[in-house]
């Protein structure tokens, strides 16, 4: 009798394919949509494919994908004629479809040591996050000028870094092949009140190191009055 | 793991963070960021007055002033067919 005692341990880890790539299902919808829908279909079903979802990521939770996350050596979408998901991409993917606790991803965005951790966490948050979450978790990271490796479509290895990898994730429309969904510009949201605006660790670097700082004009008038009410 | 690549393809992504020339290409990124953001709202904000000043104008200094910038210009229709 097959119907009854069946489970992934009894078939050797085996189960049906379509079980084993849908969302959880105490997953939310996110930006009205189930989160794997984010990336859009072809890739997904590339994804589903490919060996390293097969083989590494198929039982994988919040906890273990860090141990993933370690292996990463490089960030980026798709590569090759045939459009072969990069190992980072099918991670996004398995956060997607098993979403982890925000405050999982915020330490995973918090990490220091692990770099790569640190990119999944925060191109997942601009994912699937609200606008302001997304201002307050990523932005810090524009200090963080440490090297990543990046792949291109022509599945070539380029060196960016952390702070410009935020940029394009607050900035752009589309990032490692993905459309990433719309957030509002940060001074629309400086207008209502509900961000001040962006202090540049550059500016108090600046201000420590000289007598003369190069400072903006209304970064300038910032510092003022804080110092005045401090 | 899948085989496709061998590690001398990759470029070095080790980090030394004392390293002046790291620093000093990070800077260089963020104050074109910063002056970017600057024109951006400052771009902004003008858009912003322009729109206020026009509400203010009356309707024929409105059609003064569109046909002074060859604004709103009602295309010549063309030989149909």
């Amino acid at each position: 009798d097959l119907s009854s005692g069946i489970n992934a341990e009894y078939m050797g880890g085996f189960r049906p394919r379509a079980m084993a790539n849908r969302t959880d299902v105490h997953a939310r919808n996110v930006h009205g949509t189930n989160p794997q829908y984010l990336i859009e279909k072809i890739l997904r079903t590339k994804i589903h494919e490919s060996n390293y979802w097969k083989e590494h990521c198929f039982a994988l939770n919040a906890e273990s994908i860090i141990e993933k996350a370690m292996d990463l050596d490089a960030v980026g979408g798709a590569y090759g004629g045939h459009l072969k998901p990069t190992k980072f991409m099918c991670l996004v993917l398995k956060m997607l479809q098993i979403q982890p606790e925000k405050d999982i991803v915020i330490e995973f965005i918090k990490n220091y040591d692990l770099k790569y951790l640190r990119i999944l966490g925060a191109f997942y948050l601009r994912l699937v996050g609200n606008a302001m979450d997304i201002y307050q978790y990523l932005e810090p990271l524009y200090n963080d000028y440490r090297k990543i490796r990046r792949r291109l479509r022509d599945g070539t290895y380029v060196i960016t870094h952390i702070d410009e990898l935020v940029d394009e994730f607050l900035t752009q429309d589309h990032v490692f092949e993905i459309v990433l969904p719309r957030i509002s510009k940060r001074r629309v949201l400086e207008t209502t009140g509900q961000l001040s605006p962006r202090r540049s660790e550059l500016e108090l670097l600046e201000k420590l190191e000289s007598e003369e700082p190069l400072l903006l004009e209304d970064e300038r008038l910032l510092l003022g009055e804080n110092d005045e009410s401090s | 793991a899948e085989g496709d690549t061998s590690d001398d393809e990759l470029p070095d992504d080790t980090d030394d963070l004392e390293d002046e020339a790291a620093i000093t290409a990070w800077k260089n990124r963020e104050l074109a960021r910063l002056k970017r953001d600057r024109e951006e709202r400052e771009a902004a904000d003008k858009d912003k007055e322009e729109t206020e000043r026009r509400r203010q104008l009356t309707d024929a200094e409105i059609v003064a002033e569109n046909a002074r910038l060859g604004l709103r210009k009602v295309k010549k229709k063309g030989q149909m067919r």
